[in-house]
């Protein structure tokens, strides 16, 4: 008995020092903790146990066991939603980190004006969600649109965007590029911590501008851009909220309240959507717990990788 | 260091204590059966009306002129109601999942009731009805027919809807068609809407003579007309691959396949707002739409487009199907009352209330939807648009009809209006694509029905 | 030698090539910003339009309406109107019905002419409608409650303040604890941090929503909203996380070997250090709580605590939106946001010149 124990939490085995400093982490990280066990611990237990059971508001939930996953493994939607949200990540997280770095790098340049250009690329990120999705519906409109006409204008003839299965999820990515507005702050914050001894030292050891842009900036920003990919794989799995406002809101025919679910044809059935479809709408919440708690490993294996591959290449600031 | 120790252990006690008290309160507690409704609160006397009551709305049209409606209730009682619009099906859910639900909700149409009624949150509505004095002979039958669910009702109307053909007069002239005559047969129908598009010269659309699915589906109108439902009336069997339902997507299919159901959808996301001057009918891009009664109204035509030659007819009927003249389903905006509702004696006053001729009378003039009380229909704000009348007719014809609702109708019409997305937009076969969801269905009804 | 050679090229070339660097910088922000620009613009611009304007097509960027003529002292929209016989008059509709329309030369009101109204097309004229702006703030009122745009204002800035209290107070510390303090089973926990993002909100929505509503009878006040960020938010914590590590820990070290406790290094040494990453937080909070529709959306009842994120909501109809009023307000929204992000960016780059550490 004891022995497991020790191996577990072997306080007796620990130094004094060791033991002072578990105990002084743990106070600092104490409100962290309490709102763990109060807030978060308990709803994710709930949920877990209920992703077991068929579950009713006002009565005794049944326990099914595995039934409900089981039951996802052969629902058409459950795959198609994961292909989409997968596709969402894959394509949509890289292309906004790059695009967001580059951004900041831009923004960093001694030039005048700095102040107005960063305010103008930050703005689209804080425009309130409802009215940049529907902003976006009208500049995606086929004839009509800002966008279709303007590529009229170099001689392409835009596509049919949000009712174009195959182009409605580029629509939604190139979307979200508008508002990577926080993602370009944060690399900026970034940028601005670089000493600029080290960049003067590349320069004056005659390395061109790539060069030090690869051999300096991008170690330098690792942190930052672990810390945004790592968090921009566990939102983009999560998308909900444009998709969401696309389909129960009213705009132009293309996004009709009414539209079938993940229209056109499947293509932006995304996983939070048909979590929420099957809990909110279907009442099946014992479904939709087993539904989040698939998505849930998902992440968190996919963190997990990312956060051990990466590791090698992060490069925390001090010996150089 | 055994200080900090025992600090540690009392956080960790002191955490897992409050784990288990919050854990104590979700648990469900045990209660009948779920297809069991709860009834109606066991006699309390509750003259007083409570100090505050809260209506909530899943729409947010004008919410500034529904509270100033429901303050005349409010003034009159000596209570305060707080209206709430729009809320989102999750609130709304958890809220009914609690303890304090709303005391009245107002659910823009009845597809969820049969769910909510299998889990136990809606209260049924007869006691208090008969208690009220609510004149159900003074409600229409097709709307009052829409909450029914197993024998009692559970919503009431409050803004009904039907639907009719609008057409383009100027479009119909300009086309050699005589402007005053609609067709009267689907395959007029169909005759007609050839001749009013046109396509130019790179082969793309620039007038379409009938959208079926325009704004959206409005297959609940077809398959009637059509000779079916894709549910049976007892709400025990799918009847997705039933020959009216797959008549009524065939016949919707030709208008896409036509043109190509590229070309088409190119043309309709072209067009602007449904809510807008450049909404297809209302811009002269599509000759013929089906729509409801709100169309004509403040909030469009007659606000956006005042200008608009245009005309209303009941839909058209299959040339071999006379009988079925004037057939259109009816279906609208309801009112429920949650189940575990603090004082249902007071909801009940206000649902009472609210069923009330001038209440309806001047809440469907607002917004401008079929009045469910034949009295309120009076009101002369009615005869303001010559259709309206038409609506009205409609909506008491003996051909009108209500969607049937089950416990798993949200799943099923997903599916329907799925199947629809793909025989309409990329030109698939519906026979293959019904059997299967047929299939699919029917074991979902039967647990639904079952109390699953 | 090479490096006196190269600072006389250096000194040679640096002009030139300084401008030429400097415009080709411009330019290309200027073409990337477009992206991000236009559409803002658009959404500007729609803030003044009419309804009917907003879906014009072919869309106009700035607001149009139909031009009026007085006759007689009575107005009448003008119309360009193209009659069967060729002739392009611009006349005044003066009444329609059923297609018809009666059409008068504003020059001439006696010259009469009946035509098919779908002869005449609009003649428009730029008209910015500045009350859509008042109309939209006055959408919050209700009658018999005590409600408007500023009690929106005023609920956003309380919960937006507490919020970003909350945060620099329960996250800075254990962000702290998990970058600098060596201790066993530091970086399982940190794994258990980042977990509670991954779980997607819809489940765990109803057991905290009943927690708080049922247990703690917080329902209809800010508490659910305000009182989680005491508790520290992964986002924030993986953020502040990342920055501490980048503080070489030599300078830690050698304040502990001082005899500086855990708690004097982080905030006399870590904190101050931090002061982008503290701004940029703040900055970052301050949005999510001003911007954040679902949390008030769930747990506020009386339209008197709505937020105006919430109030946004205001706009949606049931099959119509306000359009113009939407993005009117959605500019008011998002204006005092963007004079605190341009004023707070200046603040904390005068903050990394203060701190002397870099460079």
């Amino acid at each position: 008995m004891s022995h497991f124990r020790y191996r577990v939490f072997p306080w007796a085995r620990w130094s004094p020092r060791t033991r002072r400093r578990f105990v002084t982490g743990i106070l600092f990280i104490s409100p962290w903790a309490l709102g763990f066990l109060l807030f978060t611990l308990y709803p994710m237990v709930s949920s877990l146990y209920t992703s077991f059971t068929i579950y009713h508001i006002k009565a005794p939930s049944e326990w099914v066991g595995l039934a409900n996953y089981r039951q996802i493994l052969h629902d058409k939607r459950f795959w198609i939603a994961l292909y989409n949200t997968t596709y969402m990540v894959v394509i949509g997280v890289p292309s906004t980190l790059i695009g967001a770095f580059l951004c900041a790098i831009l923004l960093n340049l001694k030039l005048k004006g700095q102040s107005v250009y960063r305010v103008i690329y930050f703005i689209p990120s804080i425009v309130p969600v409802v009215a940049a999705s529907i902003l976006w519906v009208w500049i995606y409109n086929t004839n009509n649109g800002i966008l279709n006409t303007a590529l009229r204008y170099i001689g392409i003839q835009g596509p049919s965007w949000l009712t174009d299965p195959h182009w409605a999820k580029p629509a939604l990515i190139i979307m979200g590029w508008w508002g990577m507005g926080n993602t370009i702050v944060i690399y900026l914050s970034g940028l601005q911590d670089i000493p600029v001894t080290l960049l003067e030292a590349a320069e004056l050891d005659g390395a061109s501008w790539f060069q030090r842009l690869w051999h300096v900036v991008v170690p330098m920003v690792s942190p930052i851009t672990l810390f945004n990919l790592i968090l921009g794989v566990i939102d983009m799995f999560q998308y909900f909220t444009q998709a969401y406002i696309f389909a129960t809101s009213q705009a132009s025919y293309a996004v009709s309240s009414g539209r079938p679910l993940g229209a056109p044809l499947d293509s932006t059935l995304f996983y939070s959507i048909y979590l929420y479809y099957k809990a909110f709408i279907n009442l099946k919440f014992g479904y939709a717990s087993a539904l989040a708690w698939i998505l849930f490993v998902i992440i968190l294996i996919c963190t997990l990788v990312l956060m051990r591959v990466t590791e090698k290449w992060t490069f925390y600031g001090e010996e150089f | 260091m055994s200080k900090k120790w025992i600090v540690v252990a009392g956080l960790l006690i002191v955490a897992m204590l409050m784990g288990a008290c919050a854990k104590a309160a979700p648990t469900p507690t045990p209660k009948p059966a779920p297809t069991q409704a709860p009834t109606t609160a066991p006699a309390k006397e509750e003259s007083a009306f409570p100090k505050e009551m809260h209506v909530w709305v899943t729409w947010g049209d004008n919410p500034a002129q529904l509270q100033e409606l429901f303050n005349k209730f409010g003034n009159a009682h000596n209570t305060k109601v707080i209206v709430n619009a729009p809320v989102d099906e999750d609130k709304v859910i958890a809220a009914l999942s609690g303890s304090q639900p709303p005391d009245v909700l107002v659910l823009s149409g009845p597809d969820n009731v049969p769910t909510w009624v299998n889990e136990g949150l809606l209260l049924p509505l007869d006691d208090l009805i008969a208690k009220n004095n609510v004149d159900l002979n003074d409600i229409y039958e097709a709307m009052l027919a829409q909450g029914k669910y197993r024998g009692k009702i559970y919503a009431l109307p409050w803004g009904s809807d039907t639907y009719a053909l609008y057409w383009n007069k100027d479009l119909f002239e300009e086309a050699g068609l005589d402007p005053e005559h609609p067709p009267e047969t689907l395959e007029e129908l169909v005759s007609y809407a050839e001749k009013l598009t046109k396509v130019d010269d790179n082969g793309d659309i620039v007038q379409m003579g009938f959208v079926p699915d325009y704004a959206w589906s409005h297959i609940e109108q077809y398959a009637p007309m059509f000779g079916g439902y894709w549910i049976s009336r007892d709400g025990t069997k799918v009847l997705l691959d039933s020959q009216p339902v797959i008549d009524a997507l065939k016949w919707e299919q030709q208008f896409y396949t036509k043109y190509g159901p590229d070309k088409v959808l190119k043309f309709v996301s072209s067009l602007g707002d449904y809510a807008s001057p450049q909404n297809g009918f209302m811009d002269g891009k599509i000759a013929m739409v089906v729509d409801g009664e709100w169309f004509m109204g403040p909030n469009f035509i007659r606000g956006l487009k005042p200008d608009l030659w245009y005309g209303v007819a009941p839909f058209p009927y299959p040339k071999d199907h006379p009988e079925r003249k004037h057939t259109n389903t009816v279906g609208g905006t309801v009112v429920v009352i949650p189940a575990g509702v603090a004082n249902p004696e007071a909801s009940g006053k206000l649902l009472a209330w609210m069923m009330s001729p001038e209440v309806v009378a001047e809440e469907m003039c607002a917004n401008y939807n079929l009045p469910s009380s034949k009295k309120a229909a009076q009101d002369p704000c009615f005869k303001q648009d010559e259709y309206f009348a038409l609506f009205m007719e409609l909506a008491n014809d003996p051909n009108a009809t209500t969607q049937v609702f089950t416990p798993a109708s949200t799943e099923i019409n997903t599916e329907l209006s799925n199947i629809e997305e793909k025989v309409l937009h990329a030109g698939e076969d519906p026979v293959p694509l019904l059997k299967e969801a047929q299939q699919k269905l029917q074991p979902i009804l039967d647990k639904a029905n079952a109390g699953q | 030698m090479a490096l006196g050679t190269l600072n006389r090229n250096h000194h040679r070339l640096v002009p030139g090539r300084r401008v030429f660097t400097a415009l080709l910088g411009h330019v290309v922000i200027w073409l990337i910003g477009a992206f991000f620009f236009i559409p803002i613009l658009w959404m500007v611009f729609t803030a003044f339009k009419s309804p009917d304007d907003v879906f014009r097509t072919p869309p106009t960027l700035l607001p149009h309406s139909v031009k009026m003529v007085t006759i007689n002292g009575q107005s009448y929209p003008l119309y360009e109107v193209t009659l069967p016989d060729g002739r392009v008059l611009r006349l005044a509709r003066v009444h329609v019905h059923a297609g018809m329309a009666t059409f008068v030369d504003p020059e001439h009101p006696e010259v009469v002419i009946k035509a098919k109204a779908r002869y005449g097309k609009p003649v428009l004229e730029v008209h910015f409608h500045w009350e859509n702006f008042v109309d939209a703030m006055y959408r919050s009122v209700r009658p018999g409650l005590h409600v408007n745009f500023w009690v929106y204002l005023k609920n956003s800035l309380i919960i937006a303040i507490l919020s970003i209290i909350g945060t620099l107070v329960s996250s800075t510390p254990a962000a702290y604890g998990f970058a600098k303090i060596q201790w066993p089973g530091r970086d399982f926990v940190f794994i258990i941090v980042l977990s509670t993002m991954m779980l997607p909100f819809q489940v765990t929505m109803i057991p905290l929503f009943l927690i708080f509503t049922e247990v703690l009878h917080w329902g209809d006040t800010f508490l659910p909203l305000v009182v989680p960020t005491f508790f520290g938010s992964a986002f924030d914590i993986f953020l502040f996380r990342q920055f501490f590590k980048g503080i070489p820990d030599a300078i830690t070290d050698a304040a502990r070997i001082d005899g500086a406790s855990e708690f004097q290094i982080f905030y006399r040494i870590v904190l101050p250090l931090s002061k982008p990453v503290l701004a940029t937080i703040t900055i970052f909070t301050f949005l999510w709580a001003w911007n954040d529709f679902l949390g008030p959306l769930l747990y506020l009842n009386n339209p008197e605590h709505f937020t105006l994120a919430l109030g946004l909501q205001d706009f949606q109809g049931q099959r119509n939106v306000a359009w113009n009023l939407l993005m009117a307000a959605s500019v008011v929204f998002t204006l005092p946001v963007i004079i605190l992000f341009f004023f707070a960016q200046r603040a904390f780059i005068e903050g990394i010149k203060l701190s002397g550490v870099k460079g």
